[in-house]
């Protein structure tokens, strides 16, 4: 038995092991152009819906004209955040690839958080309200609504009669 | 032919529109032929529907260019193939392919249902007849495919032509997942009116119990593994054509696709809790309802134009519409709820916050805050306008931002949830469980450290995956070494045959499984990089271990395109792998262009090579390469999913009867020799 599990963990530890070894002869992220990095932050304008440095539209002239423009502002010695706001005058907010930090766009990113907590409260709420719920509740609730524990059994054997396969 | 196929879709309307008026009248009176008729018109309006996409199909075959709709997507060359596909590829035809799915499905539920739940099936009909009503009212007055091909006439009226050839289809749509992508998508979207169908009858019905969610299950799968098959197919299409090196772009198209997945999802792990405990049933309804209204806004925002899209179609009026029915079957839901809510009551209390009934309301929350962040991301850029007359992009950066925790937490609840009993588990019985697990999560995240994987999340995805493979392989481990004991089997006879006494289970951990190889494939995105090059013939480049060499470039001269071809040859380590033949191609039928991307593909990686065209200040090619590890999990993981969903839809094995020796009762005689037969229930559980 003992053995056996011996065999069994080694095999999966194996397997466990292997997984990293597929991956590990490549290094982390190489570094890309500057250029390109900055492209990451930016969508392309020429309508296809991808992030600036990713179009790859055969003959998409907007991307590289814009790249090509991220280039001249760097070389220019222009910081990251003046080449945003001159593609923000150029082409509207809307070339960000992701909401800014900041205004309205906080929405954005606050909702999911919005979303996790008032979930987590609600499921915590639920939680709490079934276990507090005796046994009989379900009889109490019902008769309360108007539907006795008899008339949902009846209902039930209705259903039951009504589709059977 | 186009007046048969308008003839056809109009009498398909006037047949739904007696199954629905029809049908409430049979509820009313429940007169008997009243009853059948509507049934019959049901069935009528899904023939009827069959036909007028026939003679679309057979406007395409026929080369019939005097038909707006065909000019506009087929071409004389277009190949067979295409002329099927040709169908889906624009608005008016997909909207009638739609028709046509949803026309599958309630033919066979009519069908299927005909002599069986007399009382239910009448609700059932009129809510389908209701949305085939809608679908068919676009087919016929709003986006009709049958429309003639006209030109402005010297006295102002349309004039009636016939072209000599058509545009030809869109050259990102002539490849063979095209085919098959669009159609499982569809009967995922349009399945999920079957379940819809089914809650919103019986609540109407009153209905108190899980009568619907035992007759919808089934329906409720294959939809799910449609909708499942459909994303990635698209997700593979979008690799391999798109050609910018990724599956996945966050497109609010694909969120719309991925938004009735993720409630269809949560639904088909809340059921349970109905069906084994009688809790949750109005989160069940209404996770039905909203995964069909989610079906209906994922059509309304690849229709509308309300969000940009490189997938959407042409954006028209017809988004509407869709509001219109959206605002209609949600005031249905609502009222049907609140009418008939008591009939909804739970019937059971949490014995415990450690069981499975927690891990299913906690399932259920991560893929909800998850829908809901995909859908706000999605939306953002139109609410932004509205409130600050900015329109601010949502692209991927921020849903991998959003959706990468979110995602990991859902993979450690695959692997905590199956494990917790229901009502309450001990702590025993969680150290028994969770602890091999555990360790080996944690070991095989010590071995990947050192060894390079050091990117936050794709090391916590490792360990997780490792984790929720160790409880799934551990459960069919413990089942099968029980059946081996008793019957001798082999391990993997033993563990077939655990399978086969619980389909649905079993069935699941596979659909888990594949859903680890995935989140594998997905990890392997951090470790994704690429190189760009401007090539002359006879240069090479290097990316990871590979060297690539351009030999020579060539016109390929296709029926329907002329490609010009790279010819690259891979060598790794002076050794030849491979040739590659990346290529751009031009339809001259729509003067459009679209790229054809070559892969080497093996487990470890994808080496992935795109011709980008050629340098507009050298002339030269421009070959781009992108070296992707782990992809190749995502694609199997896939083809498990699939198959996870298609064990788990087949019945279990019966009851098996087991013949054993018992002793004779002394003095009585046994006419049949010594052995009687011992009926020991065999039968798997949840």
């Amino acid at each position: 038995m003992i053995k056996r599990r011996i065999i069994f963990l080694t095999t999966v530890l194996c397997a466990a092991g292997s997984l990293p070894l597929l991956v590990s002869p490549l290094p982390a992220q190489q570094p890309s152009d500057r250029a390109h990095q900055i492209g990451g932050k930016f969508m392309c304008m020429c309508g296809c819906n991808q992030v600036l440095s990713q179009c790859n539209h055969v003959g998409c002239t907007v991307s590289t004209s814009m790249l090509k423009e991220v280039d001249q502002a760097l070389a220019r010695g222009d910081s990251e955040d003046a080449i945003t706001q001159a593609f923000v005058q150029e082409f509207g907010t809307k070339v960000y690839a992701e909401p800014p930090h900041s205004g309205f766009s906080l929405v954005a990113w606050s909702m999911p958080a919005v979303y996790l907590a008032v979930g987590l409260g609600l499921v915590l709420f639920v939680i709490s309200r079934w276990r507090k719920r005796p046994a009989q509740a379900v009889s109490v609730a019902a008769n309360n609504s108007g539907i006795s524990p008899e008339m949902l059994e009846r209902g039930r054997l209705r259903a039951a009669r009504e589709t059977q396969d | 032919m186009d007046v048969f196929g308008s003839f056809a879709l109009l009498l398909a309307f006037v047949c739904a529109v007696y199954a629905f008026v029809g049908g409430i009248a049979a509820i009313r009176t429940r007169h008997p032929l009243l009853v059948k008729s509507t049934r019959q018109a049901g069935l009528a309006t899904c023939g009827l529907i069959f036909l007028a996409t026939l003679s679309l199909e057979y406007l395409f075959f026929s080369d019939n260019f005097s038909v707006a709709y065909v000019v506009a997507h087929s071409n004389r060359s277009l190949s067979p193939f295409y002329k099927v596909a040709a169908l889906w590829s624009g608005q008016e035809g997909s909207l009638l392919f739609w028709s046509f799915l949803l026309a599958v499905y309630v033919f066979s539920a009519l069908l299927a249902y005909r002599n069986k739940n007399g009382e239910l099936m009448p609700y059932v009909g009129v809510v389908l007849a209701g949305v085939q009503i809608f679908f068919l009212t676009l087919n016929n007055f709003v986006a009709s495919p049958f429309k003639a091909l006209g030109v402005a006439g010297t006295n102002g009226a349309m004039d009636l032509v016939a072209r000599g050839d058509g545009n030809g289809l869109n050259p990102l749509l002539q490849y063979p997942e095209m085919v098959i992508h669009p159609p499982n998508l569809y009967s995922g979207y349009t399945g999920f009116t079957i379940p819809f169908a089914f809650a919103l009858g019986a609540l109407l019905a009153r209905y108190p119990g899980e009568k619907w969610i035992h007759l919808t299950r089934k329906w409720t799968m294959i939809a799910w593994g449609f909708q499942t098959a459909g994303i990635l197919l698209g997700a593979h299409w979008a690799y391999a054509v798109l050609g910018w090196g990724g599956y996945w772009a966050w497109d609010p198209v694909e969120n719309a696709s991925l938004l009735p997945w993720l409630t269809g999802t949560a639904f088909l792990h809340s059921v349970m809790m109905q069906e084994k405990r009688g809790m949750m049933k109005v989160w069940n309804v209404w996770l039905v309802f909203c995964t069909f209204l989610l079906c209906i806004l994922g059509t309304f925002l690849t229709r509308s134009g309300v969000v940009s899209s490189v997938h959407a179609f042409a954006s028209s009026n017809i988004g509407n519409w869709f509001v219109g029915f959206i605002a209609i079957i949600l005031l249905v839901c609502l009222t049907a709820y609140f009418k008939n809510r008591d009939y909804l009551k739970s019937e059971n209390q949490l014995d415990s916050i450690v069981s499975r009934e927690s891990s299913f309301l906690f399932n259920n929350l991560i893929l909800l805050v998850s829908c809901v962040a995909v859908l706000s991301g999605t939306l953002f850029p139109v609410f932004s306008e509205w409130f600050t007359g900015d329109r601010i992009s949502v692209g991927t950066p921020f849903f991998n931002k959003v959706n990468i925790p979110i995602g990991l937490l859902l993979l450690f609840l695959t692997g905590v949830g199956p494990l917790l009993a229901w009502r309450k588990t001990s702590l025993d019985s969680l150290k028994r469980n969770f602890g091999w697990p555990l360790l080996m999560g944690l070991v095989a995240g010590a071995i990947a450290f050192p060894l390079g994987v050091r990117e936050f999340y794709s090391l916590i995805c490792l360990i997780l995956c490792v984790f929720v493979a160790s409880t799934i392989t551990m459960e069919f481990y413990r089942g099968a070494k029980v059946i081996r004991s008793r019957s001798g089997a082999s391990f993997l006879a033993s563990a077939v045959d655990l399978t086969m006494r619980n389909t649905r289970r079993y069935g699941g951990y596979i659909v888990h499984m594949g859903m680890v190889l995935i989140f594998i494939g997905i990890a392997g995105t951090a470790f994704n990089r690429d190189v760009q090059k401007e090539m002359q013939i006879g240069s090479s480049m290097q990316i990871g271990p590979y060297s690539l060499l351009l030999q020579n470039f060539d016109t390929k001269q296709e029926k329907n395109y002329t490609a010009e071809r790279m010819i690259i040859e891979v060598t790794r380590n002076n050794k030849p792998v491979m040739m590659l033949y990346p290529e751009r191609r031009i339809f001259p039928a729509n003067q459009a262009s679209g790229t054809m991307v070559a892969i080497y593909s093996t487990l470890k990686q994808d080496l992935y090579v795109v011709y980008a065209g050629q340098s507009p200040d050298t002339q030269a090619p421009v070959i781009h390469v992108y070296l992707n590890p782990l992809v190749k999990c995502i694609w199997f993981g896939g083809v498990v999913v699939v198959l996870g969903t298609l064990v788990a839809l087949l019945p279990n094995r019966r009851a098996v009867l087991v013949l054993s020796a018992v002793q004779e009762p002394t003095g009585v005689k046994s006419l049949a020799g010594t052995l009687t037969p011992s009926p020991t229930l065999r039968e798997g559980h949840d």
